[in-house]
């Protein structure tokens, strides 16, 4: 939204800096995202009369003659209508064109045109920033101008815009009127704000002029007049004020009747629509103007005034006459009773419209007029009359009929509070005095309860007792009840919290003294998924090497498909901008899958990624709070075969000190591992996992031509607490090193074996002992392999001897070959 | 006879004049002492030197610049890379938790209850359309802020106001917008959000814990202000800004706009069964991206979800 400074000046005595001006909107109000300083956007235009005007032969161009008040200059000028003794604005040769201001800054020179020298330029509108219209140059009135004047002085172009950032104003309606704005900035500067003398609407009865609003609460009022206008078709040829206040505001001159319409709504926030009245009446069929205001039929079609046509739904509100649309409320007019040049009567609305409709009107048909972003803000029903009187008055027409429906007129809200509690929610030390002036000035009403009393018996203001503000060390001070009465236009006031905002933001929040919160020293608890994650990040990227990435939790069909996941398990997003983003993720191994590729290709060999995140499969149902259930898993994808990847989890295992179960795979939600490659992961009976090789057939949808494995866990599954190593043994004797191979039978697992051996060790309960595989030989005839440990053990009670030794080691060999039919190398 | 036996004599030598500090008055002798100690030593650092000299004669040069010996294997040490955000986020974390604040962690699907109407958000409202949320078929919403975990917290932790405690969590998560991703906008981003509830909060204690939270962080002492700001779920509401720090490049000139914050809005209080009576809240959020980006001058958003190892392995 642009804020015109000259217009605030006009309710507004202002007294500091535009710059300190700026920085108090900025920390009180609302953020101000720039500011343009209009007397250097209009620098060196004057008002130039054309003195002389000849076609240039063969050409559309006229050599002028201008007199700018100090000589005579000759200009090439373009434009049609450019004629013999009009007023003309002439950008002058070193001047920058508005209309390019703040982008390319393009300054007009003196050139040649057709071999003529041209001096400067004679602007239209475009050029000047001001409308959009480039086929014509601005005629000006001379009973405004004369030759030689300032353009920025005729047009009050001496200003500075504001541009400010409309989200945090959502809830401030009165604030998108100029009105409003500058009772803010009263208030800011410690102001108290003149209201504006209010007008009453002419006393002139409705007459047959009915309005019918179906449901009130789509429209709690509507107020409209018929005026029958002198000279409302007189089409101004010249350059008005209100085209130039239009323009510098982001909007633009229309006709007469529609730019005051649009004029009062910057200055009110309150927008107007002005319909052609005998058009009005003639699609209506009736002989009388019967308003009426109600919700549209799905499908019903409309033609707006910019030509398009909408098909309704039944959240827009229509304006009919007698029972014909004629408007899509609050949102824009029709067609059919469109104001034109032979305008002769004319209907005025000043109405109040259901925020909620109109912002899913806004919605449903793209519209985002100055009047519905009014609208979808909630323009008060209260002042409806109060600027549909003003309009009235500035449209200089005889109003013949006047009516007003209001079935449920506003009331002021009436809010009690103490100052202590403003000042204990503030944490500041506001005395009374300081905040019903604060509150005044922006004319909210607050009465001090019992003051007078109050004064009368003790001299100053009844005192309830004391409270103290919050800290126990802060000085105790007395509280003052204080009756707060909102004005109409503030519908964002209802709660005691609202006025505690009013003060802390009118007196500034920087004023507040810093300060901490009160508490004891308590340990802080930690999600425990949290610093698991945290944990894995250090085993992962510290220890094993591996890089950690972030992937998106939405991915596409194509890539669901790739990995052959059902998106019938999926969580579908259905406003997705894009078909990248259509499905959550069931799990992150596919996304990472997704990322090989392309890192390969840009040189990195031999890495392992990783990813913590969450997923959410649909199977795993809801949760007591009917949301979807979502897990924390960890994803790791590697280059290499699965006993590379078995390495990662053997590792994380031993770090997180915890006990893996590898058994067969059965995997439903990972169909991308190749099932004889890849294993369940179990802690006790519980599944936490799944690891294994990715299909070839995956590998080949992603265009990968070395092997992947991958291993994806459910972190929510791991024991949360940490294991603690317990029952740790350690022995003083010395340790006993040996070597042994076994040759095995194909069928037999190295699990089998490793087992067996750490099995007979433990069954001796007077040994520590570390069983290290070494080698793992598979002959060519691949009927046996040849499985090699290292064996390192010790008594706890004494030096082993020989033979002792010698038994242990022919204990081991016995069990392994009589068990599992190997023997030994 | 060789440097070393000379010097090895000396140095018996010297032992012998020891022996006259007995002779010299007391007054003399410290001053004899610690010259024959200076000697003792210089001689043996001349001792130490040359035997390190003779082992040395016996190895033979090699480059120190080369990554190995010659006809070696290049040795390879794997270097893992952590993700700069989730670096950062941990950070953040860290912070709070050294302050005292629990932490939970969001949703990354959550529900309308969750994302707006425990917010205070009414329905239909003007104020969701500010999320650009996405949605699922069956109506649930991949969270656009931090926020919609404030119920829970409240709820989670009211026991602790019944004990005469107070409320103080932070949330960190990923949360979404449906936007055109560009180098400046992401539509999946990270928040950290917090709440402290007690019986005495106010914006004062707000302000001087964030102020202190961006001093821990920027090591360094820092000058805030704020700004008035809007949301649904917090009364009054403001945005807080941060001088530029020194080493972002802040000369005292420049204001960084870091979050969101504000008092909790007493329906979210009672909504989740706390008496807005007998208890005050503040909360805030705000986004981890953009101190990232701050920190390593990083111009382009888009490499955070990129998992593109050239960009990670430069962390």
């Amino acid at each position: 939204m642009k804020i015109s400074l000259n217009s605030i000046k006009k309710y507004v005595d202002i007294n500091v800096p535009t710059d300190e001006l700026i920085q108090l909107i900025g920390s009180r109000l609302v953020e101000v995202e720039g500011h343009e300083d209009l007397s250097l956007k209009y620098a060196n235009i004057y008002i130039v009369k054309v003195i002389e005007c000849s076609l240039i032969e063969g050409t559309h161009l006229h050599l002028c003659q201008i007199d700018t008040g100090k000589e005579t200059i000759q200009v090439v000028c373009g434009a049609p209508n450019v004629h013999k003794g009009m007023l003309a604005a002439w950008i002058a040769p070193g001047a920058i064109v508005p209309q390019t201001y703040g982008n390319e800054n393009f300054k007009i020179s003196t050139r040649k045109l057709r071999g003529y020298d041209s001096h400067g330029m004679l602007a239209s509108i475009y050029e000047l920033d001001l409308s959009d219209n480039h086929s014509t140059i601005v005629e000006i009135d001379p009973k405004m101008a004369k030759p030689g004047d300032s353009f920025t002085d005729v047009f009050e172009l001496n200003d500075v815009i504001l541009d400010i950032e409309n989200k945090s104003l959502t809830h401030r309606p009165d604030c998108f009127g100029i009105i409003g704005f500058a009772r803010e900035v009263a208030g800011i500067l410690g102001q108290k704000f003149v209201e504006p003398e209010a007008i009453d609407l002419p006393k002139i009865a409705a007459g047959e002029l009915t309005i019918d609003i179906v449901n009130s609460e789509i429209c709690p009022r509507y107020t409209a007049a018929i005026l029958e206008m002198d000279d409302a078709t007189s089409d101004d040829k010249y350059l008005t004020l209100s085209d130039v206040f239009l323009g510098k505001l982001g909007m633009h001159g229309i006709s007469k009747i529609v730019d005051i319409t649009n004029v009062l709504m910057l200055e009110t926030g309150q927008p107007l629509h002005a319909f052609d009245y005998d058009k009005f009446i003639q699609i209506g069929g009736a002989k009388t103007a019967k308003i009426g205001v109600r919700l549209a039929k799905d499908g019903e079609e409309l033609q707006l005034l910019d030509s398009t046509t909408v098909k309704c739904t039944s959240n827009d509100i229509l304006i009919t006459s007698n029972h014909v649309p004629v408007a899509l409320a609050g949102a824009m007019g029709g067609m059919s009773t469109a104001i034109d040049v032979s305008t002769k009567r004319v209907l005025l609305e000043s109405a109040s419209f259901s925020l909620y409709n109109l912002r899913k009107t806004q919605m449903a048909h793209g519209i985002f007029s100055e009047a519905i972003t009014r609208f979808t803000k909630g323009v008060p029903p209260s002042g409806t009359a109060q600027v549909l009187a003003q309009a009235i008055e500035m449209l200089g027409g005889k109003p013949v009929a006047i009516a007003d429906s209001y079935p449920h007129p506003a009331k002021p809200i009436k809010i009690t509070l103490t100052t202590d509690d403003i000042n204990s929610t503030l944490g500041t030390d506001y005395d009374t005095d300081l905040i019903v002036k604060a509150l005044e000035n922006v004319s909210i009403e607050a009465k001090v309860q019992g003051a007078f009393e109050g004064m009368r018996s003790h001299g100053e203001h009844e005192r309830h007792a004391p409270v103290t503000t919050g800290r126990a060390d802060a000085p105790r001070k007395s509280t003052c009840t204080l009756t707060i009465t909102t004005p109409l236009w503030r519908t964002d006031l209802h709660i005691k919290e609202d006025i505690i905002e009013e003060v802390g933001r009118l007196l500034g929040y920087d004023n507040i003294p810093l300060d901490f919160p009160t508490r004891p020293f308590i340990g802080s608890v930690k999600d425990p998924i949290f610093t698991l994650k945290s944990t894995l990040r250090n085993i992962l990227s510290d220890k094993l090497g591996a890089h950690e990435v972030l992937t998106y939790s939405f991915i596409s069909a194509k890539l669901l498909e790739r990995v052959g996941q059902n998106p019938e398990n999926s969580y579908q997003i259905v406003n997705s901008i894009s078909p990248e983003l259509q499905y959550f993720r069931q799990t992150i191994t596919p996304s990472l899958l997704d990322k090989i590729r392309e890192n390969l290709r840009s040189g990195h060999t031999d890495f392992t990624l990783y990813e913590t995140n969450q997923i959410s499969q649909k199977s795993a149902g809801l949760t007591k709070e009917r949301t979807p259930v979502t897990s924390n898993h960890l994803a790791v994808v590697t280059l290499g075969d699965y006993y590379q990847i078995k390495a990662i989890l053997t590792n994380l295992e031993a770090s997180l000190k915890l006990d893996f179960k590898l058994q067969k795979f059965t995997d439903d939600s990972a169909p991308y591992f190749e099932p004889l490659h890849s294993v369940n992961i179990y802690i006790d009976n519980t599944l936490v996992g799944s690891m294994g090789e990715i299909r070839s057939q995956i590998l080949q949808n992603f265009k990968l031509k070395t092997s992947v494995s991958a291993l994806e866990l459910n972190l929510d599954e791991l024991p949360t607490t940490v294991v603690v190593p317990s029952n740790l043994k350690f022995t003083k004797y010395p340790a006993t090193e040996r070597d042994v191979t076994f040759k095995v039978k194909e069928s037999t697992t190295f699990a089998s074996v490793h087992e067996l051996i750490i099995g007979t060790f433990k069954a001796n309960d007077d040994l520590v002992f570390k069983v290290t595989p070494t080698s793992i030989y598979q002959g060519i005839n691949g009927a046996t392999r040849n499985l090699s440990f290292h064996l390192h053990f010790a008594s706890l009670t004494h030096t082993l001897e020989a033979n002792e030794i010698s038994a242990i080691m022919d204990l081991i060999t016995k069990n392994i070959t009589q068990t599992l039919g190997a023997e030994v190398v | 006879m060789s440097k070393l036996e000379n010097l090895k004599n000396e140095l018996k030598a010297l032992s012998g004049e020891y022996a006259k500090i007995k002779e010299l008055k007391a007054e003399q002798r410290s001053a004899f002492g610690a010259k024959l100690n200076a000697k003792k030593a210089a001689i043996l650092r001349q001792i130490a030197e040359l035997e390190v000299a003779t082992e040395s004669a016996k190895v033979a040069p090699i480059d120190l610049t080369a990554p190995a010996a010659p006809n070696h294997l290049i040795p390879v040490v794997n270097q893992g890379t952590k993700h700069p955000l989730i670096t950062e986020l941990e950070r953040v974390i860290d912070i709070y938790s050294r302050m005292g604040f629990d932490v939970m962690e969001s949703y990354q699907l959550d529900d309308e209850f969750h994302m707006f109407e425990s917010l205070n958000f009414p329905k239909d409202h003007p104020a969701r359309d500010g999320y650009d949320t996405f949605r699922t078929s069956e109506g649930f919403i991949p969270p656009a802020h931090t926020s919609t975990m404030q119920h829970r917290a409240l709820l989670k932790y009211k026991d602790n106001l019944e004990k005469g405690g107070q409320i103080a969590v932070v949330i960190p998560g990923r949360v979404f917008r449906n936007e055109d991703v560009d180098a400046t906008h992401e539509h999946t981003f990270y928040q950290c959000e917090g709440v402290f509830v007690s019986r005495d909060a106010n914006m004062g204690q707000m302000m001087g814990l964030l102020k202190n939270f961006f001093e821990t962080y920027y090591e360094q002492s820092l000058n805030i202000k704020t700004q008035p700001g809007y949301f649904p779920f917090t009364e009054p509401s403001i945005e807080l800004l941060i001088e530029k720090p020194k080493s972002l490049g802040g000369k005292g000139d420049g204001w960084l706009e870091m979050l969101g914050c504000g008092m909790v809005h007493p329906n979210v209080l009672s909504q989740a069964g706390i008496d807005p009576k007998k208890y005050r809240g503040f909360a805030w959020g705000g986004g981890i991206e953009r101190l990232v980006m701050l920190k390593y001058h990083l111009n382009d958003i888009r490499y955070f979800e990129s998992a593109k190892l050239d960009f990670l392995k430069e962390f």
